[in-house]
């Protein structure tokens, strides 16, 4: 099992400059995780959720504060953090085979060992016999599970995911989260999930952050002190379901839920990702 | 408290959705003959129009010879072995000038794509030069570098460079950086970036340029030798127009739309390879 590190937030923020003038995107966000943990963290768009991720996994810099992994300030990427996009990101030029790989590509393994760990992983998402399968013979949750796969080979001690799910229809969405709470169980690493679908948040968290926009900060954190595996059609569970919703107060979020629907990335303008 | 039953059953795993397995291959719908018959139709056409034309007469034979004079004129061609010597000269110049221009081109197009500092300072520079047809360099190479093998060699690679670079650098520049972020996260160094990510996300790009260079690079060929040449294809027509025998001009021209063919042909059989994991949309 993979050794699972502890994240801790001080006091961060991070502007970015809209002409010419530092805008605040986050503020003041202090929030530790311990090892294993599963942290949600909703919001509406504009509240600094994503940014948050590409601080942690380091993608994005020159931050106020403190992001800590085990006392070691994050100045960068790292294998020890993976992420799942919320598009699959695969390369169509490689196989599924090829596209896990890429994680180990700068590991220190042995070449029977990379293989034999690029094996379990297809296993463990469940994709045994599609090795060769190119990503465009892939559907749309089977090329999510391949990213999770990429992301988990080398055995990274947190997993971030930006709306990993966002784009997938309900029902593999449903399923896929399944697979995710299974994964998270069997190889105990810490995981934080950035959602805009708070039912998702109840059913995976053992905590939920709730940010506000503008600029993002922490509005509350609620606990989850509910069994594994959720019913989602529980009392308790409907109940903290609609303690975070009550969180948004004037509707905003339910009205950007039904609105989300994320912009496809282009060059320009991807730094704005919140 | 109170704990309600769903009212449906869970989702259970959908089944793995059956893949088309990576064939290269279409099932043939109609027997060999028949397919073969199809694909000949609008050639077999042309050439009985040109039978009928000169069994007419509606053309003067001295312009447009019968197809079985320029059939015979290709046999005596391929008998005095003047039919080969020539193929034979302007096929290696091809291969030199396409070497030497997809080669540089491909370092320019890097270069252009990856370096901001050489797309500011020489690129500008770049597309001045490549907007003058290569042609119009003739009259300068030849004091320059003679009439010898040289001065085709340069204006054929000239030819292939300039698709082969505005190609690559176009390739380069759509690269997805939603690519790059993900080699970040994976810790590549630069030139893992490059030959990884960077250049395969470019490949159709590039393989673009190199496909458009190599039908350059047998045009201009064939151009520089009309005009500047004693020996190979282009020559033979030169030769075949003073001597007023429109039958060796058409012997050769056939066998230069062949080649081509050919040779755009065996490009396309190593793209479907090379690009494989591209979907079709037709």
């Amino acid at each position: 099992m993979a050794h699972a590190a502890t994240l801790d937030i001080r006091n961060l923020g991070k502007h970015y400059p809209v002409s010419g003038e530092p805008k605040p995107v986050l503020e003041n966000i202090s929030l530790s995780i311990k090892p294993g943990e599963f942290v949600s963290i909703v919001g509406a768009s504009g509240c600094g959720k994503s940014t948050l991720l590409r601080l942690i996994i380091g993608l994005e810099q020159d931050y106020q504060g403190e992001i800590a992994l085990d006392g070691q300030r994050i100045t960068g990427t790292s294998l020890n953090r993976g992420i799942v996009f919320q598009e699959h990101r695969l390369f169509p030029w490689l196989t599924v085979e090829q596209n896990v790989g890429l994680g180990l590509l700068n590991s220190e393994q042995t070449p029977a060992q990379r293989q034999k760990a690029i094996q379990e992983h297809i296993d463990l998402v469940g994709l045994k016999g599609f090795e060769g399968a190119y990503p465009y013979q892939l559907s749309g949750g089977m090329s999510q599970r391949v990213a999770i796969a990429r992301a988990l080979v080398n055995r990274p001690e947190v997993l971030l995911l930006d709306e990993p799910f966002g784009a997938l229809d309900a029902l593999t969405r449903n399923y896929l989260q399944q697979e995710l709470q299974r994964i998270w169980e069997q190889e105990g690493i810490t995981m934080i999930l950035v959602t805009h679908d708070v039912e998702e948040a109840v059913y995976l968290g053992d905590r939920i952050v709730v940010m506000q926009p503008r600029p993002g900060r922490i509005k509350r954190i609620v606990d989850v002190p509910l069994a594994r595996p959720r019913d989602r059609g529980s009392y308790d569970f409907a109940a903290i379901k609609e303690d975070v919703l009550q969180e948004f107060g004037d509707g905003k979020l339910v009205a950007d839920l039904a609105l989300r629907r994320p912009d496809p990335l282009t060059a320009g303008e991807w730094h704005f990702a919140w | 408290m109170l704990t309600q039953q769903p009212l449906l059953p869970l989702p259970t795993a959908p089944e793995p959705v059956a893949v088309r397995p990576a064939r290269h291959w279409r099932l043939p719908r109609l027997p060999a003959a028949g397919r073969a018959l199809i694909a000949l139709m609008f050639p077999l056409a042309l050439l009985g129009a040109w039978a009928l034309a000169t069994r007419y007469e509606w053309i003067a034979p001295q312009i447009l010879p019968s197809p079985t004079t320029v059939l015979s004129a290709l046999t005596e061609l391929a008998q005095t072995g003047d039919l080969a010597r020539n193929a034979l000269v302007s096929f290696w110049r091809v291969v030199w000038g396409f070497g030497l221009g997809a080669a540089l081109g491909l370092l320019l197009g890097v270069g252009f794509g990856l370096s901001s500092l050489l797309r500011d300072y020489v690129y500008p520079l770049f597309r001045a030069v490549a907007q003058v047809p290569v042609l119009g360099w003739l009259p300068f190479l030849i004091l320059l570098l003679g009439m010898e093998e040289a001065l085709k060699v340069v204006l054929v690679a000239k030819a292939v460079l300039v698709p082969v670079a505005i190609n690559t650098d176009q390739g380069i520049r759509s690269v997805p950086p939603q690519y790059l972020e993900v080699a970040r996260v994976y810790g590549f160094g630069r030139w893992q970036q490059l030959t990884r990510v960077i250049l395969p996300a470019a490949l159709p790009g590039i393989w673009n340029g190199i496909r458009y260079g190599l039908t350059n690079a047998w045009l201009a060929l064939v151009a520089v030798e009309l005009l500047a040449s004693s020996e190979g294809l282009g020559f033979l027509i030169v030769y075949g127009r003073q001597l007023f025998q429109l039958d060796v001009v058409l012997a050769a021209v056939v066998i230069i739309g062949g080649v081509g063919f050919v040779l755009d042909k065996l490009l396309s059989v190593i793209e479907k390879r090379l690009l494989r994991w591209r979907r079709e949309a037709f």
